[in-house]
């Protein structure tokens, strides 16, 4: 076990594509830490540095206190869970599993001792003299598992290890990971594109984009302080609703529909002083979005808008809708495929609401819990 | 109309069939004339009207083959050859076709240009400086003559189709052993290789019947009887004054057995190795 330590670390390719641009992380000993972003935000290129499999343009490595940014992978004493897998075809789960210590030298007997014990742990008994071919997906994933396991690394480096699986079985194995770090205390770094395994499965979550870390915190501080426009349309699902207004006086004015500030929301961001007689961009959570009719009891005002589609999930309803005001980009891709077509806001309706589509209604937004980001660099204002 | 459409079906398949018999006739009769042949005695072949099946079935023309210490030197030269070249072009191929696949180089692009361009020229353009050296270098009438030629020919082909093969492999592999604790030595032959069997299978056939096939360079680099192989073998049953053709085919059958014998073994692993190496 070990911390893992990233200072100022970049990496440039040969056609002086900057993927990795002064990333700074201090992976604490036994944390659970995930790298998370879009397609081609550099999260697998930081991770595949960490472990050895790129070089590190410039800056500093280190993992339990030595610096690793000239050892090969075998000895920087990690261990690390490939998104396909990477499981040698060729030779049985105990071969695949003690594959490592095979090249270690290390002896049949203790080989088979040590392979035993993970594979009870792993529920894999059985399945010791299977070869890959046969094996589900969720088996697979769990001599991946094992494999990294023989070695007792100081740090697991985990590649997407779950989107190889279909969402059921990845919900199961999310929790089996995050049960099984816990139980191995071994620090973990994983790298996913999915932000509700970022959310449910790690201590700390570092948010990139373009090559840049965008925030590190806990899932609740993402959630709830995101730092940037990006982060905040990053993380939730749907994501955050994102629109341009005019700030006049404490109110929002947007082009059909105007939002009177609460004084303790000014109060609590006294920055939000300077945007005055100005523009800015306030988001709004799903979940801050509700139903006037059923919005008794809760302080709220209302804004018109039309309910372009509902989505019945049974615990509740995702409304998809169109108001009268101008969307932001907080630069994420899947957000923006997420909104498409006609409606710009999408908010999350008890089940008891009974709007349907191609209907206007009344949308009780809670301006409490609006968030504000500068209309120029989307950060957030505080 | 559905009647119509039916009967043109009919004859479009019925055409379809004559003109796959007349491919299968124009395919197979050599094969079966050879075999015919080698049973018939040398003066039944010369008969007019030709027969088709022999009127006197004979082994004669194998058991002169088979007794002759001469013409059983032939084979065991075609054969020497071939599997010294196969084993050499495989493990060779193997090594820089790993390379190309895995590893950026200065260089890669124009060397792979350079593979391929060696392909595009007539071996027969090589035959004289390819006798020019084997003769400097005291290699004439040897096996290493015919073996280093023979590599010459084989390596381009057998790089350019394990390069293929092997990126169809997931890099992910190599990178599991490396960070496994082993190095790209261990990652080539103990997981590359093994699962590259299809591959290397095909490539093996390739080259195995390259070098059984073939005429031109074992007849200007070899002389003495004793090094000869098979095709020379049946070029020198015709005599000056008699052509032995009974034994030509015998021996054309028994030349072509390993071949029948290596595709059937190996069809399997050949038809995927060449889809593997050329589909991805």
């Amino acid at each position: 076990m070990a911390e893992v330590v990233l200072e100022n670390i970049c990496k440039t390719y040969g056609n002086s594509f900057r993927a990795i641009r002064d990333l700074n992380l201090e992976i604490a000993d036994g944390e659970f830490l995930i790298l998370v972003g879009p397609s081609g935000c550099g999260k697998s290129t930081a991770l595949r540095m960490i472990a050895g499999l790129e070089d590190i343009t410039s800056g500093h490595l280190s993992i339990g206190g030595r610096d690793v940014v000239d050892m090969a992978p075998k000895d920087r004493d990690i261990a690390m869970v490939f998104q396909s897998y990477a499981l040698y075809p060729h030779m049985t789960v105990f071969e695949n599993i003690g594959f490592s210590m095979r090249l270690a030298g290390k002896k049949k007997a203790e080989r088979k001792k040590r392979v035993d014990e993970i594979a009870r742990t792993l529920q894999l008994t059985e399945l010791l003299d299977s070869k890959p071919a046969n094996l589900s997906g969720g088996q697979r994933q769990r001599v991946a598992m094992g494999r990294a396991m023989v070695r007792e690394p100081a740090a697991f480096l985990m590649d997407e290890p779950l989107s190889n699986l279909d969402a059921k079985l990845r919900v199961q194995m999310r929790a089996e990971i995050a049960s099984l770090q816990r139980q191995l205390g071994v620090t973990t770094i994983y790298v996913t594109h999915d932000q509700v395994e970022a959310m449910t499965m790690g201590d700390r979550v570092a948010v990139m984009k373009g090559g840049i870390l965008q925030q590190v915190d806990t899932p609740k501080r993402l959630y709830d302080a995101p730092v940037n426009a990006f982060v905040a349309g990053f993380i939730g699902s749907p994501s955050m609703n994102l629109f341009e207004a005019d700030l006049s006086r404490g109110t929002l004015q947007t082009p059909g529909f105007s939002l009177q500030l609460p004084e303790t929301v000014l109060a609590e961001r006294p920055a939000l002083r300077k945007y005055d007689g100005g523009k800015i961009v306030f988001g709004a959570r799903p979940e801050d979005l509700y139903d006037s009719t059923l919005a008794s009891g809760r302080s709220h005002q209302t804004v018109p808008a039309e309910v372009v589609s509902v989505e019945e999930l049974g615990s509740e309803h995702v409304v998809h809708l169109r108001l009268d005001a101008t969307p932001v980009d907080s630069g994420d891709p899947d957000a923006v495929e997420e909104l498409g077509g006609l409606s710009n806001a999408v908010a999350r309706f008890e089940p008891a609401s009974a709007v349907s589509a191609d209907s206007r209604i009344d949308l009780a937004v809670d301006c409490a819990k609006l968030h504000f980001f500068d209309p120029g660099t989307h950060l957030a204002i505080r | 109309m559905a009647r119509r459409n039916t009967r043109r079906e009919k004859l479009i398949t019925l055409a379809l069939h004559v003109g796959l018999l007349a491919g299968l006739f124009f395919a197979a009769f050599p094969i079966y004339w050879m075999l015919a042949s080698s049973f018939k005695t040398n003066g039944e072949i010369f008969a007019l009207p030709p027969t088709i099946l022999p009127h006197v079935f004979t082994f004669e023309a194998y058991a002169a083959i088979l007794t002759d210490p001469v013409k059983l030197r032939f084979f065991f030269n075609s054969y020497l050859v071939a599997a010294v070249v196969t084993i050499l072009t495989v493990i060779i191929a193997l090594l820089a076709a790993y390379g190309f696949s895995r590893f950026n180089f200065r260089g890669k692009a124009a060397l792979s240009t350079l593979i391929i361009s060696t392909q595009t020229l007539p071996p027969i353009t090589l035959l004289i400086p390819f006798f020019g050296l084997v003769v400097s270098y005291g290699l004439f009438d040897t096996y290493a003559a015919l073996v280093l030629t023979y590599l010459v020919f084989t390596l381009p082909y057998a790089v350019l189709l394990l390069t293929g093969y092997l990126n169809t492999l997931p890099r992910d592999l190599d990178e599991a052993v490396a960070v496994d604790g082993g190095s790209s030595w261990t990652a080539l032959w103990r997981v590359i290789v093994p699962i590259s069997v299809p591959g290397i299978v095909a490539t093996s056939v390739y080259t195995f019947l390259l070098c059984w096939n073939e005429f031109l360079f074992a007849l200007t680099l070899t002389k003495s009887t004793d090094m000869r192989t098979v095709p020379i073998g049946i070029q020198l049953l015709m005599g000056q004054h008699a052509f032995e053709w009974n034994q030509m085919m015998a021996m054309s059958v028994l030349g072509s057995l390993p071949l029948l014998v290596i595709y059937l073994i190996a069809q399997r692993y050949f038809l995927a190795g060449m889809a593997a190496g050329s589909v991805k």
